[in-house]
């Protein structure tokens, strides 16, 4: 797995995993735009991170709900010197999201679904950028899609 | 000011995925809709898309387990090679005949009656087209042995008999 630097465009490998409780000092508000601490107990965190110095690029906080074979993404963002056109790194999101898949298809196989319910005006970018696919309130990725990302992103 | 304000929605969207709340009676029509659409995809999937992410679940199951530290003894090479031939469809004479290998070795190996030969890692690679590779056969057959010698008390004591000093009566 890895991002790509904008400036150079040299590739830098990444690595994903749980949230662990020292790293919420890290996921301030102020450079992951959300209170991550305060969603801890309702869904699963994971972290994209450097790791050759450790430091976190990306988190995302998913559902898991097993009883419908899908998994949610709750919530979702890179660093805040990660995103928009400034930006340091590139795939941070997409590897995040590929992840989410990855969760998906490992626990469910071929029923394997991700959803999430975007803002009304990034619906379209989602659709454009990932692939996802509209089911009214939900955005969603299934089938060919999933593996598609998966190897994109992962492999 | 707000990320919503300093970012265009393009640059947003390849970046965040921001909370959004729903009424209850949103969240009951979104799950329909989901559920709706999803039914549709489910019957109308190719088998050739189902078996894709049928071998890409058997490669993280099989990643997932070598990673994790514990052995657990239901998870041998059989039980991995049956998964895999099950996801093919595959009867064993057909599957024993398409890696060359008689089907009576299939049958030990699925049955962990014989420790597969070297050659079969990679056979398995090449039959899944390089999905699943060689080295994860190659440890998966590791990780048992690795148990096993760890825990073999019967061969500790065997052995000790051969053993006719130790560092212990260095002095």
């Amino acid at each position: 797995m890895f991002i790509v630097d904008v400036a150079t465009k040299n590739k830098k490998k990444v690595l994903i995993r749980p949230v662990e409780r020292k790293d919420f000092s890290i996921l301030t508000k102020k450079r992951f735009l959300f209170d991550w601490k305060a969603i801890q107990s309702e869904t699963s965190i994971y972290i994209l991170f450097d790791p050759d110095d450790q430091i976190i690029l990306g988190a995302m906080a998913v559902l898991k709900l097993d009883a419908e074979e899908r998994i949610e993404i709750k919530l979702l963002t890179c660093s805040r010197e990660n995103i928009g056109r400034g930006k340091n790194y590139d795939r941070i999101a997409g590897c995040l999201i590929a992840f989410a898949c990855q969760l998906a298809v490992e626990k469910f196989g071929y029923h394997a679904c991700v959803s999430l319910v975007p803002k009304t005006e990034l619906a379209v970018h989602y659709i454009e950028k990932y692939g996802m696919k509209n089911a009214g309130w939900q955005l969603y990725l299934d089938g060919e899609r999933l593996g598609e990302l998966i190897n994109e992103y992962l492999l | 000011m707000t990320v919503e304000k300093k970012y265009t929605p393009k640059e947003l969207a390849e970046s965040v995925v921001f909370p959004v709340e729903l009424t209850d009676a949103q969240k009951k029509e979104a799950a329909t809709q989901l559920e709706a659409v999803r039914k549709r995809r489910q019957h109308d999937m190719s088998d050739r898309e189902k078996l894709i992410l049928q071998l890409l679940q058997l490669k993280f199951q099989l990643e997932k387990y070598l990673e994790d530290g514990k052995y657990d003894v239901k998870k041998n090479f059989g039980f991995f090679l049956k998964k895999y031939i099950d996801i093919l469809e595959l009867r064993h004479k057909a599957f024993a005949q398409a890696i060359s290998i008689d089907v009576t070795l299939l049958s030990q190996l699925i049955n962990k009656h014989r420790d597969p030969p070297e050659y079969l890692f990679i056979r398995l690679e090449l039959h899944s087209n390089k999905k699943i590779p060689a080295e994860y056969w190659f440890k998966l057959v590791e990780k048992e042995k690795v148990h096993q010698i760890k825990t073999d008390k019967k061969l500790r004591t065997r052995e000790k008999a051969f053993v006719l000093s130790t560092i212990a009566n260095i002095s």
